[in-house]
């Protein structure tokens, strides 16, 4: 190795900044547009642990990732404010997930409230729009409501049940690329 | 939500028919129809199905889209 590569080196990782240990970066360091490279990184990286944990745990890898997401969803929500009621809880579901994940709350033109009762189950749809689970999936060529999807169900019920204090459920109504249909059951 | 139905393209496949969850589409005559435009939810993925690519939605939103390959989009550009 030259000593004039090693001093450029030195000279890329070098700079005249003053940083005492009381500062706090108050931006991300790059710019967005700069780690759209990072992003795809970490998206094929996502992709590849979730294809090899499918390969290897079969049909396990779904309660791995449902647990891991359900604990994640527990330990964010625990710091929002306590709602007993679902249409409140599902408003701070929405500030926690901003800039992840953007969803509405939906209604086929029958039913006349959101929150559907049918066959002895109460529901509300959620359509998911912006997702990063499913921008991953569609990166790394692989299908959706896998294992990936499951921390999302995870981390939704989670959020819900540490919110509410009810018990939910989420299921999987249907996935395109676009937006997916999912039912937020309530025990 | 608008959806419009190419009928000179539409070959009557079905598929949307079958795909779509919240029963959008009904075959009439052979060439899909969008009988409940309200009840579509925009995930589009009867675009995505559509062989003859018949379809066409207004007033959809559209998701944020980080999984195109930037290179691959810097290579298609200089093609184009």
């Amino acid at each position: 190795m030259s000593a004039g590569y090693i001093d450029e080196l030195h000279e890329a990782f070098h700079s005249d900044l003053a940083y005492r240990s009381e500062d706090i970066p108050l931006e991300c360091s790059p710019k967005p547009k700069e780690m759209e490279q990072t992003l795809h990184g970490v998206m094929k990286l996502n992709g590849l642990i979730i294809r090899s944990l499918e390969e290897i745990a079969g049909r396990g890898a779904n309660a791995v990732t449902y647990r891991a997401g359900k604990k994640f969803g527990h330990e964010v929500a625990k710091y929002f404010q306590k709602r007993e009621d679902v249409e409140g809880a599902l408003h701070e579901l929405s500030d926690l997930l901003r800039g992840q994940y953007s969803f509405e709350v939906w209604k086929p033109e029958d039913k006349e409230t959101f929150i559907i009762e049918e066959n002895g189950e109460t529901f509300i749809y959620l359509v998911f729009h912006d997702c990063i689970v499913r921008q991953t999936l569609r990166r790394n060529g692989l299908e959706q409501g896998g294992p990936l999807c499951q921390t999302l169900f995870g981390y939704v019920v989670g959020a819900i049940e540490e919110i509410t204090g009810r018990k939910a459920k989420l299921e999987i109504v249907h996935t395109g690329p676009n937006a997916c249909l999912k039912k937020l059951i309530l025990k | 939500m608008e959806i419009h139905v190419d009928k000179d393209a539409c070959v009557g496949c079905g598929l949307c028919v079958k795909d779509c969850p919240m029963h959008v589409y009904e075959l009439q005559n052979n060439v899909s129809v969008a009988v409940r435009p309200n009840n579509c939810m925009g995930c589009l993925s009867c675009h995505e199905i559509c062989p003859a690519q018949a379809l066409e939605h207004r007033g959809v939103y559209p998701a944020r889209r980080h999984y195109i390959d930037i290179k691959v989009c810097e290579m298609l550009r200089k093609v184009i």
